[in-house]
């Protein structure tokens, strides 16, 4: 019961005191300049180290580690796999115009384009955790859901295009298309919510991840290059292009809002009392020259934990202080960023959900040019892809 | 809690004799589909700011604490067909979910102490609620739900009222939602759609059972769902994306994006948000300032409005039922 | 520049070495794989010169001494077909008389009466509280062995069971002394001191802590270079060890005003605003008599309500935590010197660094070069 409550409820609630949870949500939320406990600005992430293709039996790997010790390893593998219409649909259009008028291979090509969302397979292995607790498979359809979300965009001339996005580079042909695993292991269990660590190393994972040359042609059966040299990564690196231009793998970012501030990668304790906790997707496409130069694929609410906590008693209320003087800076004054009224330095848990301004303001920051969302990932374009 | 054992690697329930895994649909022949019948896809009828009809009712299960129904109005596509039925094959489907609550009970002994209400969810479909048949055992789509039910909920609950006990809410979807005209082949936005207004419909409910069993909340919480759709069937590209309040899947040949709230209108707050789709990327009529997410999350949070006004009618007429002798 | 992602760091090199070796990445805990790396230097050593028990390392299995005239201590096993002791842990031997104990170099903490720990409630029982203070069983703090409120010592009352979530609550945190061990290996607290009690003001966090076995020895270990050895750094992994002082009021800069920092032998630390005891007690009257003063500050001990902190304060508070965490990576004990050091270090490396970084971001945040840094400069003050 109890480790399904802690599944339940998105991210393990740390056992922290009010007294604590107060420090920290008055440190968190000073106008302007939060105090975060380990000293960080607020869109400052932990020191990583990562390495990618460290596993020779993989399509693509990659290994990434916090400071804290924390490392998560993730391996694609991809298959062949031959394309079945799932029962359900039936290409009507194509049926019903018939195949005379040349229309219907059209058709269906462009039907066959799109891939399908199920050939991305999606696992992740928490230690502590059943695979099909909640927070696995919340995290697993959350990851999985923007990566073949992202269709990409049609662009004229190009050919390596990433038209339709991961799934549009699975087809190998009308009959024939890659399947792909995606397994991510998290070597210990957590100790704050393992989503950014996640994200990231998928996302050097499928950076590094190639597909063996297709030599067939057409509707041909599938005929690959043995050679691996000649392989071709699944996110295409065309040289001469700026990195900045070329499409890449999502990534999914925990941002919090703790009274008016806007924190990037929390740890456990901050997230314990975060007013509200997303999971912001974003990737970038080859589209240039655009204002913005990240899109949005996905967000979702996580439950923030700080709903579960311990109330403070204020000394006014505390039986145990009876004899001690009437404190007269009991006084409950509003909080603007909860509504609620609240006694300076006494925990309440967080009641309620989140304005639509401060879900606003959380997206811009990681959107907006020169937000964290391109930093992030601007730095993991420096890791090197061998 | 009593977790079932599960068979991971099969997905198979060995301890019942399961009807064929895939869906028995009777055959469509092409000349068939030629002629017509079938084939029309659903129309929107509706404006695009109008939002379906509700059918919502709450303490109909005696044993639980709280509980509710609620129905989605079919289309009008879905309803002609089904007063003058040309196909064997339903145009569209209409959302159809039942929810009870148990509780406020003791937590059970092995449970740690906590000061505040434990919510805990369970969405299910019933194996015969969507075109394909659902497995008896959780599927990872229904474990989702939950958690994000599990969401939207615990932020209107008064959760401190009641500590040292829990609640058990269960919710059984009759009647699921199309991620798409089941004639399409999925295209390039593929993604469960339909779970969307399924999650929409789940909050609603559960919103009213559990105002049903009386349990302290802030607010009545309610779902709606909006999304971008291109209906391109001029083919015309450069024709802008329409927002669509409360869509329905089956009804559009292509959403690009598409969001759901949990909504408080008494505080304007959201308790739960999920969007999906290449959204920011994409331009909004002319003349609309605003960026796509977020025309989106302020049509999600029109179209929970509408759904509040008709929890808080359900919720009100029951306590009426309830004062007023026969 | 929001994200850092360092290559990884090979882990032959140990820290220090040269300064070609300066880019290595300090936030990866590569603790485990250098102590390895000194663990290795010290045993071939130990067999140059095996007459001199005190520098010699062993590993489970191996045999300690085959001289029937020692006798086995703690971490060592004897079989009855021989007279040779073995090592049942990974460590150091020491030699107390004719008594051969090894003492592992990361040992977990283990309870001994007088230690002064800090504690965080686990559990609620009808008499009792359970606490976990980091050791392999949790603690229990009786009703009975706390201060009740009201002044006087009184006997508990079934209207202090009653309302015993009142005193403690699930997550608080309580400083407390270890009154006794049990047979089993786990402690009886107590909290019947004015020193004692809940936890606010401040921030928590978790080291390792040693409780000051194998701590005593001179040995220099792979955490820190011979040549910056800090004297009694004994425990490569650093961490809390018993000393003189594990509670003592800092002054810190910046108008952080007087910071308290505790100890816990455990490895639990808790850093707050100083408490003042007359602070409480200016509301009222000046005069008042001990008794009532006394009255005064133990009611505050079961207060959750934090005093209005200053952000200096709160700053200087997550400079002094980060010093700790700095000292604990790198592997040297924590004690009221090294923090003092490390603290007065990290100011001293700002004001170096202030300069050539015009960047404001994250500059609160040590780590890297700047850790490295402070480890100097604390090994240098010693």
């Amino acid at each position: 019961m109890s480790s399904q409550r802690q599944a339940s409820s998105a991210a393990q609630i740390p056992h922290l005191s009010p007294a604590e949870l107060s420090y920290l949500y008055t440190s968190l939320s000073l106008p302007n300049s939060p105090i975060r406990p380990d000293g960080r600005s607020p869109t400052q992430f932990r020191p990583l180290s990562a390495e990618t293709n460290i596993l020779p039996g993989t399509n693509g790997s990659a290994r990434i580690g916090f400071a804290d010790g924390t490392q998560a390893i993730v391996g694609v593998k991809a298959e062949v796999e031959k394309t079945v219409l799932v029962s359900d649909t039936l290409d009507v259009q194509h049926e019903a115009q018939g195949t005379g008028n040349g229309e219907g291979g059209e058709g269906s090509s462009s039907a066959v384009t799109g891939g399908h969302g199920s050939w991305v397979q999606m696992s992740i292995e928490i230690p502590g955790f059943r695979d099909d607790d909640a927070l696995p498979v919340f995290l697993s359809e959350m990851m999985r859901e923007s990566l073949v979300g992202s269709v990409g965009v049609k662009d004229k001339s190009g050919e390596e295009n990433m038209a339709g996005g991961l799934k549009g580079r699975l087809v190998i042909n009308k009959r024939w298309h890659w399947r792909l695993y995606i397994d991510v292991l998290l070597l210990s269990q957590p100790l704050s919510y393992p989503l950014p660590l996640l994200s990231l190393t998928t996302h050097l994972a499928l950076l590094s991840t190639k597909l063996p040359k297709l030599k067939s042609k057409g509707e041909e059966d599938p005929f690959f290059d043995d050679d691996w040299a000649v392989a071709e990564y699944i996110y295409p690196r065309v040289l001469g292009v700026s990195n900045t231009l070329q499409v890449r793998p999502p990534v999914t970012l925990l941002v919090i809002s703790v009274g008016e501030n806007v924190i990037f990668d929390p740890t456990r304790e901050e997230i314990a009392v975060a007013d509200a906790v997303l999971a912001i997707s974003v990737t970038r496409d080859n589209e240039a020259g655009s204002l913005q130069p990240l899109k949005l694929l996905s967000i979702r609410t996580i439950d923030p934990p700080s709903r579960l906590t311990q109330p403070g008693i204020p000394n006014s209320e505390n039986v145990n202080m009876l004899g001690a003087p009437a404190p007269n800076e009991n006084v409950a004054v509003l909080n603007p960023a909860t509504g609620e009224e609240e006694v300076p330095g006494v925990w309440r848990p967080r009641r309620g959900g989140v304005k639509r301004s401060v879900i606003a303001g959380m997206v811009k920051t990681v959107l907006k040019k020169g937000g964290v969302g391109e930093e992030v990932l601007a730095g993991l374009e420096g890791v090197e892809v061998s | 809690m009593l977790e079932l054992p599960t068979i991971q690697d099969t997905m198979n329930d060995r301890r019942r004799i399961n009807g064929p895994a895939e869906g028995t649909r009777p055959p469509v022949y092409a000349s068939h589909l030629k002629s017509g019948g079938a084939t029309d896809r659903a129309q929107r009828q509706r404006e695009p700011t109008d939002l379906r009809k509700i059918f919502l009712k709450t303490g109909l299960i005696p044993s639980a604490s709280g509980s509710s129904y609620l129905e989605f109005a079919p289309s009008s596509s879905l309803a002609n067909a089904r007063s003058n039925p040309k196909s064997l094959i339903p145009p569209s489907s209409a959302l159809k979910l039942s929810c009870t609550v148990h509780g406020p009970k003791p937590l059970p002994r092995s449970a740690a102490f906590s000061p505040n209400l434990v919510l805990t969810t369970h969405v299910k479909y019933a194996p015969f609620a969507a075109r394909k048949r659902k497995g008896h055992i959780r599927d990872a789509s229904e474990r989702d739900l939950g958690v994000h039910l599990e969401t939207a909920l615990r932020g209107a609950i008064i959760a401190e009222r009641w500590p040292k006990s829990g609640i058990d809410l269960t919710i059984t979807i009759l009647e699921a939602e199309d991620d798409r005209w089941w004639a399409d082949a999925p295209d390039l936005h593929d993604a469960s759609w339909g779970m969307m207004n399924v999650l929409a419909g789940c909050i609603t409910a559960a919103s009213a059972a559990i105002a049903d069993a009386h349990i302290d909340c802030l607010d009545l919480v309610s779902g709606g769902v909006a999304a971008l759709v291109s209906d391109d069937s001029t083919e015309d590209s450069a024709a802008a994306p329409r927002l669509m309040l409360d869509a329905d899947p089956a009804e559009h040949r292509s959403i690009m994006a598409a969001c759901v709230v949990a909504y408080m209108p008494a505080r304007d707050e959201i308790t739960e948000l999920w969007l999906k789709g290449e959204s920011s990327k994409i331009a909004l009529e002319k003349g609309d300032q605003r960026s796509a997410h977020e025309a989106l999350i302020d049509g999600a949070v029109d179209a929970a409005r509408g759904a509040h006004s008709v929890l808080s009618e359900a919720v009100r007429e029951t306590m009426l039922r309830a004062v007023t002798p026969l | 520049m929001a994200i850092t992602i360092l290559p990884p760091v090979v882990e032959d090199l140990g820290p220090y070495q040269n300064a070609s070796d300066s880019d290595e990445d300090m936030s990866d805990n590569s603790d485990s794989d250098v102590e390895m790396g000194g663990v290795s230097l010290q045993k071939k050593r130990s067999h140059f010169d095996s007459t001199k028990l005190g520098a010699k390392f062993v590993t489970p299995g191996e045999v300690v001494h085959d001289d029937p005239q020692w006798m086995r201590g703690h971490g060592t096993y004897t079989t009855p077909l021989s007279t040779s002791i073995i090592a049942t842990v990974a460590g150091n031997v020491v030699q107390t008389n004719k008594l051969l104990s090894v003492q592992p170099l990361r040992a977990r903490y283990t309870p001994e009466i007088g230690d002064l720990v800090v504690g965080r409630i686990v559990e609620v029982q009808s008499r009792r509280w359970k606490v976990d203070i980091a050791a392999p069983l949790l603690a229990q703090l009786p009703l009975s062995a706390i201060n009740l409120p009201g002044g006087i010592l009184r006997r508990r009352t079934s209207a202090d069971e009653l309302q015993i979530r009142t005193f403690f609550n699930e997550g608080d945190l309580v400083i407390a002394e270890v009154q006794s061990v049990h047979q089993d290996g786990s402690a009886s607290l107590h909290t019947r001191s004015l020193k004692y009690g809940k936890l606010r003001n401040g921030v928590f966090l978790a080291v390792t802590g040693t409780g000051g076995g194998g701590a005593r020895s001179n040995l220099s270990k792979g955490g820190v270079d011979s040549s910056l050895a800090v004297p009694g750094s004994a425990s490569g992994t650093g961490g809390v060890v018993r000393s003189r002082r594990q509670v003592w009021t800092l002054s810190t800069a910046h108008g952080g005003g007087e910071v308290d920092v505790v100890l816990g032998v455990n490895g639990y630390i808790h850093i707050s605003k100083h408490a003042d005891g007359e602070a409480a007690a200016s509301s009222t009257t000046e005069n008042v008599s001990i008794n009532r003063m006394e009255e005064l500050v133990s009611s505050s001990i079961y207060s959750s309500q934090n005093d209005e902190i200053h952000p200096q304060t709160r700053r200087e508070i997550a400079r002094l935590t980060q010093s700790i965490q700095v000292l604990v990576q790198s592997g040297v004990r924590v004690d009221e010197d090294t923090v003092t050091g490390a603290y007065n270090a990290s100011l001293q490396v700002d004001l170096e660094v202030g300069d050539d970084e015009d960047e404001d971001e994250g500059r609160e945040y040590l780590e890297g070069m700047k850790a490295r840094r402070i480890i100097e400069l604390v090994v240098k003050g010693n």
